[in-house]
């Protein structure tokens, strides 16, 4: 029987649709899922009610006249299935479907991707925290085992001893550098003023980490710096659009190829250009690798976010970005910057 | 900077100045030492606040304190507390902060609160020296 405040649904189509409606529905407090139907028996959302304790079918008529449902949300985009429902269900039960049931779905998917977006930006803000404490606990053997090593240095002669003690200076500062890099990523994140940014500067920390993008790693580097490129920036915020655009190229490549990095100034404007030799973008997606959420990459490789922000951050300092690809030879990505008045 | 003046630091009874080194954990407060007295001064170490000023009363006259380098993460006292804690029993005798925290809003704050330095570990030697001597530098002109 149903009550005033509790509203008894049946979902129609186990697809990419019901699968939406059946995670949103189960954490309404209100709606309690009467059963889902499809006709195809492994749709993917029927397994998942199934593991819920839903019950789930194949026969849409049964479900569809059943007693007690207050509404019918049909999602599986066959205009038959319609009259069918009209034809089984009780006078008194209400039927969502055709436009209105696409448009539910629709929203439903974009809820979760702005969740999704969220969790993002959590994780990246936690990750802040997380570091510079790793940072602190990394930094204080590490300040023991290099200030020993330099006091060695001082105290001995030996050239073998010397020779020893330097790898180990050295390797103690590739770890330095390491905590370095995790930790200005991680502060990245927030926020201050536009300031005169030396970009040169600026692409070799965003290399050093967009490195990680891959674990093959046979990239040629080839850098072409303008002398003394400077542009008005949030610098964090250029650390992110170079992060995310090296990031991109580098798995494009799939880690083997050569990655160009050039800057120069012209007239008042810096300029940025990122090239590199991997898939290229077909021309039917270069419109759209700025949307928000536009991927190609599998699932918790691509949030599809990257390009979207590189965009939204360019825009707001008044530059201009620029793509240019061809498929299957590689892509170059341009950035025009305001320089900072002198 | 030159090789004699070194040699006559070391050669020389007068003492450069007194330090005191406070940090949770002896072998940075062993390293820091070493970095100084190799310059000639004289260490004392604590391992907090509180045993940092039961030191230095101890010794025969706490006048004599020149400087304190200090981490700001200790297990009783964190941050600009550990300052201020100093500020309170020394109010003349300058500050240097050496953490693990490499924090620029914590590095400013500490800045404006007076602190002549703040270094993050690992820190090369010559700077540890450097930062030093400026520290003392500076007292110098401004107190008397
Ligand atoms: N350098 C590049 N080479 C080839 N494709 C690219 C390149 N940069 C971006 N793309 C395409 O644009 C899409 C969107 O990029 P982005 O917004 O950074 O999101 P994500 O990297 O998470 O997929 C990528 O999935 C990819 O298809
Ligand atoms: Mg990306």
């Amino acid at each position: 029987m149903s009550n005033q405040d509790r509203t008894t649904v049946v979902i129609l189509g186990a697809g990419k649709g019901g699968t939406a409606l059946l995670e949103l529905f189960t954490r309404l407090p209100g709606v309690e899922i009467a059963g889902i139907a499809d006709q195809d028996a492994s749709a993917p959302a029927l397994q998942h009610a199934s593991q819920l304790g839903i019950p789930i079918t194949q026969d849409l008529v049964s479900l569809i006249s059943l007693q007690g449902i207050n509404l019918i949300v049909n999602v599986t985009g066959d205009p038959h299935l319609d009259l069918l429902v009209a034809a089984h269900k009780h006078p008194e039960t209400e039927v969502l479907g055709g436009s209105a049931s696409k448009v539910l779905w629709d929203f439903v998917q974009h809820a979760s991707q702005i969740q999704s977006q969220l969790f993002q930006t959590e994780k990246l803000a936690g990750m802040g925290t997380f570091a510079s404490g790793i940072a602190h606990d990394i930094n204080n053997p590490l300040y023991i085992l290099l200030a020993f090593a330099e006091n060695i240095l001082e105290e001995t002669d030996d050239p073998r001893i010397h020779e020893q003690v330097r790898s180990i200076i050295e390797a103690g500062k590739r770890i330095q550098g390491i905590c370095q890099n995790i930790t200005r990523y991680a502060r990245a994140t927030n926020t201050d003023n536009a300031i005169a940014v030396e970009v040169n500067e600026k692409l070799d920390e965003a290399l050093n980490i967009a490195r990680y993008a891959t674990t093959l790693q046979d990239l040629t580097i080839v850098k072409s710096f303008g002398e003394h490129v400077e542009v008005l920036v949030n610098p964090g915020e250029l650390f992110q659009v170079l992060v995310n655009l090296m990031t991109n190229a580098i798995q494009a490549m799939e880690g083997k190829g050569t990655l160009t990095l050039s800057t120069s100034c012209e007239n008042g404007v810096g300029k940025i250009s990122i090239a590199d030799t991997g898939s290229g973008i077909p021309t039917e997606n270069l419109e759209k690798i700025f949307d928000p959420f536009f991927t190609t990459k599998p699932l918790g490789q691509g949030t599809g976010l990257g390009l979207h922000n590189v965009k939204t951050i360019i825009k707001k300092y008044r530059g201009e970005l620029r793509v240019e690809s061809k498929v299957g030879k590689g892509t170059t990505f341009s950035i025009e910057l305001p320089r900072s008045p002198k | 900077m030159s090789e004699s003046q070194t040699a006559g630091m070391f050669s020389g009874r007068e003492s450069e100045g007194l330090v005191l080194v406070v940090d949770d954990e002896s072998d940075v407060r062993k390293v820091v030492r070493m970095t100084l007295e190799k310059s000639g001064y004289d260490v004392v170490e604590a391992e907090d606040g509180e045993k940092a000023i039961e030191e230095i009363k101890k010794g025969e006259n706490s006048i004599l304190l020149n400087l304190i380098i200090t981490d700001i993460r200790m297990p009783n006292m964190n941050g600009i507390d550990v300052i201020n804690y100093y500020k309170k029993e020394w109010p003349s005798v300058p500050i240097i902060v050496l953490t693990g925290f490499p924090d620029v809003e914590m590095s400013t704050t500490m800045l404006q609160h007076g602190v002549s330095d703040y270094l993050v570990k690992p820190v090369e030697s010559e700077k540890l020296r450097a930062s030093v001597a400026k520290a003392l530098e500076q007292r110098e002109v401004r107190g008397f």
